[in-house]
């Protein structure tokens, strides 16, 4: 590479910098870190690296006159922030905007700079110093797909030496527009499903559980209210025994096999079948000394008691046991050992009577 | 009440025979003890000669089950009798475990 002797002295200041430049580069990654997790911005990545002696010789081979001094170049640190979402962007850049000296003159927004016949599809880049002080650093911000066209841009040699023909051209910019579309598109439908999901949990907390339906979002959030605790309790209390608590989750496919459609129908399904589920758990527990029972001690025998009382007979508590337990033959023995304990409980003299 | 721990096959297997009732419980807990320490492998509870467990055999599996899980660990049970299985059903901790 043949540089001038104005190049090479910006290459010995370089050499020289390096050191504090790296520290500078981690400090500033380090703080970005802090400030996204305080803030619980996930992100898909971020990196940071001080320019190799490589990549500034090439830059000061083609524009090395346009530096007077090494701290002129302004990303011999570069940091980059991927987001998922668009919006985050501008959380990013909100953040950096507290915890870094923004260069205002010398910072681009690159999405805002496209002519409507222009291609490409760029990030944010700001140039920024430490509170602290020392030189300035590069951090580009950009979402997954951003990303993704800026490394495709890159890898085909779009902006290389050689003119695209308008044809060619075209077909990027078509792709550009389609991806700044499917950036704005996830951003929008998150947005839909975080309302959403603000929504239902509103109306769980408000008791308005018909108007929810079944979901394993929902679900999880209706059992934050703790609706088996009353049956578990009682059932507990046969035995004084201890309750250990398990997901409950498990019991939603289930639930959803009953055709049991909202948490409304659940909250009945509870209240109509608790006594009997009683009745049935009684009836195993009161021989034995057992005195720790899981947290879905109560989901398990008002399933078990609804199954019965639908008359599913050996084959439906089977199909219930395969859904708990997953099949095993050994489900046929558990549910001959339901009907047999079931079958002098009220309940069941009801169904036989009708 | 006989508890034997064994490395096979990569994995860490104990083998119970006897009844786990109140009075061997405190015996078997520290027999199993070391399955406490297994890290990178998973761990085995051989139940096929296991007649009987208690509420105190239940939380020693339990016990297990916890540790191995805060590492990333699996508990599978093998060899389970029916009286056994029927008392994991009927206490609600059937679907806790996985079985081989």
């Amino acid at each position: 590479m043949n540089l001038d002797s104005h190049s090479e002295m910006l290459l010995r200041q370089f050499r020289e910098l390096r050191p504090s430049l790296q520290q500078i580069a981690d400090e500033a990654c380090r703080l970005l870190q802090n400030a996204l997790s305080e803030q619980g911005i996930y992100i898909t990545a971020m990196e940071h690296r001080v320019k190799t002696e490589k990549s500034l010789a090439g830059k000061l081979e083609l524009k090395g006159a346009k530096y007077r001094d090494i701290n002129d170049i302004t990303d011999l640190i570069g940091l980059r922030v991927i987001t998922f979402y668009s919006d985050e962007v501008d959380k990013v850049a909100a953040l950096a905007k507290r915890i870094f000296d923004i260069d205002w003159q010398e910072s681009v927004d690159k999405r805002k700079l496209h002519q409507l016949d222009a291609f490409g599809y760029n990030s944010l880049h700001y140039i920024c110093r430490l509170k602290t002080g020392g030189p300035r650093f590069e951090l580009q911000m950009r979402t997954a797909l951003q990303h993704v066209w800026s490394t495709i841009e890159h890898d085909t040699g779009y902006k290389g030496d050689v003119k695209i023909p308008s044809e060619y051209k075209r077909q990027f910019s078509r792709l550009a527009g389609m991806m700044e579309l499917m950036d704005d598109e996830f951003s929008r439908l998150r947005t839909v499903l975080t309302d959403y999901r603000r929504q239902m949990l509103a109306l769980v907390k408000s008791g308005k559980l018909d108007d929810v339906p079944l979901s394993q979002e929902t679900f999880r959030s209706y059992l934050e209210l703790q609706p088996f605790d009353r049956l578990n309790h009682r059932i507990a209390a046969v035995n004084q025994a201890e309750i250990f608590p398990v997901s409950m989750m498990s019991y939603l496919p289930v639930l959803e096999s009953f055709g049991l459609e909202t948490l409304g129908d659940v909250q009945r399904f509870i209240d109509e079948n608790s006594d009997d589920a009683y009745q049935l758990a009684l009836s195993h527990l009161a021989i034995t000394d057992l005195d720790i029972l899981s947290s879905n001690t109560a989901p398990q025998y008002l399933c078990l008691v609804n199954v019965l009382k639908q008359d599913g007979g050996r084959d439906g508590l089977k199909s219930l046991y395969d859904i708990i337990n997953g099949e095993n033959d050994t489900n046929y023995m558990l549910a001959d050992l339901m009907i047999e304990q079931a079958k002098n409980l009220p309940f069941m003299h009801k169904l036989n009577l009708r | 009440m006989n508890v034997t721990i064994k490395e096979q096959d990569g994995n860490m297997v104990a083998y119970l025979a006897g009844s786990l009732d109140t009075a061997a419980a405190a015996e078997t807990e520290k027999a199993m003890n070391p399955l406490n320490d297994v890290e990178g492998k998973d761990i085995i509870i051989d139940c096929t000669d296991l007649e009987y467990i208690s509420s105190a055999g239940l939380r020693i599996f339990l016990g297990i089950l916890q540790n191995a899980q805060e590492k990333g660990g699996h508990v599978y049970i093998k060899g389970i009798n029916d009286n056994v299985r029927t008392i994991f059903t009927i206490t609600g901790f059937s679907n806790i475990f996985e079985y081989k």
